[in-house]
């Protein structure tokens, strides 16, 4: 994984991406280049295919068709033209390099928030114990969680657990962030501060992919907003031209969908 | 009564034989079991299917068939003898493996598929995974339905007196060829059978008990 790539080629680089479960064809050549620092949204109606495309970047999908890099190195296959898939211990390689935080938290049960972060540390990075304790304090302090370091995920809250998986996907210092509806599963009151920590981190230059329907969320920390449906981007554009003025018509029926749910959940 | 005492460092020596059975037969059949109950689970379909076709024939045979096939039939067929002893822990190491499979498998599937994908995520391979993400979790559902089957070890060693080998079982007979006495000497004997399994009861509910971590 070498490719020292000039800073403004892209960290993530997906071209002509196809995917089908069986006859369902999920992915239907997706195009998108996210660069570095950049904050992508992907936005779109459930089945749109958005949560696959994020799987298929760090190869907890594969994809079927098309390419994705991660700094130049073909992320599922040994070469994107022999399509021979990748062993088990590459894929390992270049997971190391994706960050992935998923919306129903994922974190290891039977280890506390501190050991939570400091095991891709130690078993992946090779860092002794004492240097991925420091580092597992560092960022579970930075997500607020300054007396949480012993505790186990299942005496935290739901905001409090998604901080940690946050923690334990930035600790290993990803070359991109992949946030995968990771406010879905929380309780209204406690979204809030699981995107503060998100804000933050797009703040400090982190280069991260989100799926999400918080739409206020996306059109504030977005550099670049994209409309998926049906397995293809229908819209992509900055956050206020594709929020604010939907042009197409999917994505305005898509858009107002959302709003009147919302409405909906508020007066109930 | 007297009598029966009197047998007793006679009933210790078949006690301890029993013991080395179990013994031998449950660390085999755990390192086995825990090893194709997880090719069960991530293995190619071959492994998948072979280990499946093994678990429901040895189902349904009963142990001591699996041990005169071994200890009768084998040597037909090798055309060399084999030790009473060895052929007794191969058949019942061959019998416990198929139930130990089974319960490592359900303890492994038992587990979220997520905790696996989280432990890719930050790009553990896969024994790393197994390691130190799956087996800890694993191991509490795992340890009540074996300690289950240990005890089923030790109980169905007693069919190792069937090829000659002088275990707690033949001890106690044995004793009573001499003194016909039959009461006393199986009272005896059930006294020990029973000691052992509730010595492992009871173990193992302390490491059931160290094993627990707050979930939930």
């Amino acid at each position: 994984m070498t490719a020292a790539t000039a800073s403004n080629d892209p960290v993530v680089r997906i071209r002509g991406v196809g995917k089908s479960f069986g006859s369902n064809r999920v992915l239907n050549g997706v195009d998108l280049d996210i660069t570095r620092g950049e904050v992508v949204t992907i936005i779109g109606p459930s089945g749109s295919g958005k949560t696959t495309l994020l799987r298929c970047v760090n190869a907890l999908e594969t994809y079927d068709e098309g390419s994705i890099t991660l700094d130049g190195v073909e992320v599922c296959y040994r070469d994107a033209n022999s399509r021979r898939h990748r062993k088990e211990r590459e894929l390992s390689a270049i997971r190391a390099e994706t960050g992935m935080v998923f919306q129903m938290f994922f974190l290891f049960p039977h280890l506390t928030a501190a050991e939570n972060v400091m095991l891709g540390l130690r078993k992946v990075r090779g860092k002794d114990k004492a240097e991925a304790r420091a580092i597992a304090e560092r960022w579970l302090t930075r997500v607020g969680l300054a007396d949480k370091f012993d505790s186990y995920p299942a005496q935290l809250s739901g905001g409090q657990q998604q901080r940690v998986g946050i923690a334990r996907a930035v600790a290993m210092e990803p070359k991109v962030l992949l946030l995968d509806e990771i406010t879905s599963a929380l309780d209204p009151e406690l979204v809030g501060e699981v995107l503060a920590v998100v804000r933050q981190l797009a703040d400090d230059g982190m280069t991260m992919i989100v799926v999400t329907h918080e739409m206020a969320f996306a059109r504030e920390v977005s550099d670049l907003v994209v409309f998926m449906d049906g397995g293809r981007i229908i819209v992509e554009g900055r956050p206020d031209e594709v929020l604010q003025n939907p042009s197409h018509e999917r994505l305005k029926t898509f858009l107002s969908r959302l709003d009147s749910t919302r409405t909906r959940e508020r007066a109930s | 009564m007297e009598l029966a005492l009197y047998s007793l460092p006679f009933l210790w020596q078949g006690t301890l034989i029993t013991l080395a059975v179990a013994a031998l037969v449950a660390v085999f059949s755990l390192v086995l079991g825990v090893l194709l109950g997880t090719l069960a689970c991530f293995g190619l379909s071959p492994f998948r299917w072979t280990i499946r076709i093994y678990c429901d024939l040895i189902r349904g045979i009963p142990a001591v068939v699996l041990i005169f096939m071994v200890y009768y039939g084998l040597p037909v067929l090798l055309s060399f003898p084999i030790n009473n002893f060895l052929a007794a822990v191969v058949a019942l190491t061959v019998f416990t493996t198929g139930q130990v499979t089974e319960i490592a498998r359900g303890a492994i599937q038992s587990i979220h598929f997520g905790q696996a994908e989280a432990g890719k995520a930050i790009g553990l391979g896969f024994w790393s995974r197994m390691i130190y993400v799956i087996f800890p979790q694993a191991v509490r559902r795992f340890l009540p339905p074996w300690v289950n089957n240990l005890t089923d070890v030790v109980k169905g060693s007693a069919l190792v007196s069937l090829v000659g080998i002088v275990d707690l079982m033949l001890a106690i007979q044995q004793v009573i060829g001499r003194v016909y006495e039959p009461m006393p000497l199986y009272i005896v004997g059930s006294i020990l059978y029973f000691l052992i399994n509730y010595g492992l009861s009871s173990a193992s509910q302390r490491l059931e008990g160290h094993f627990a971590y707050i979930r939930e």
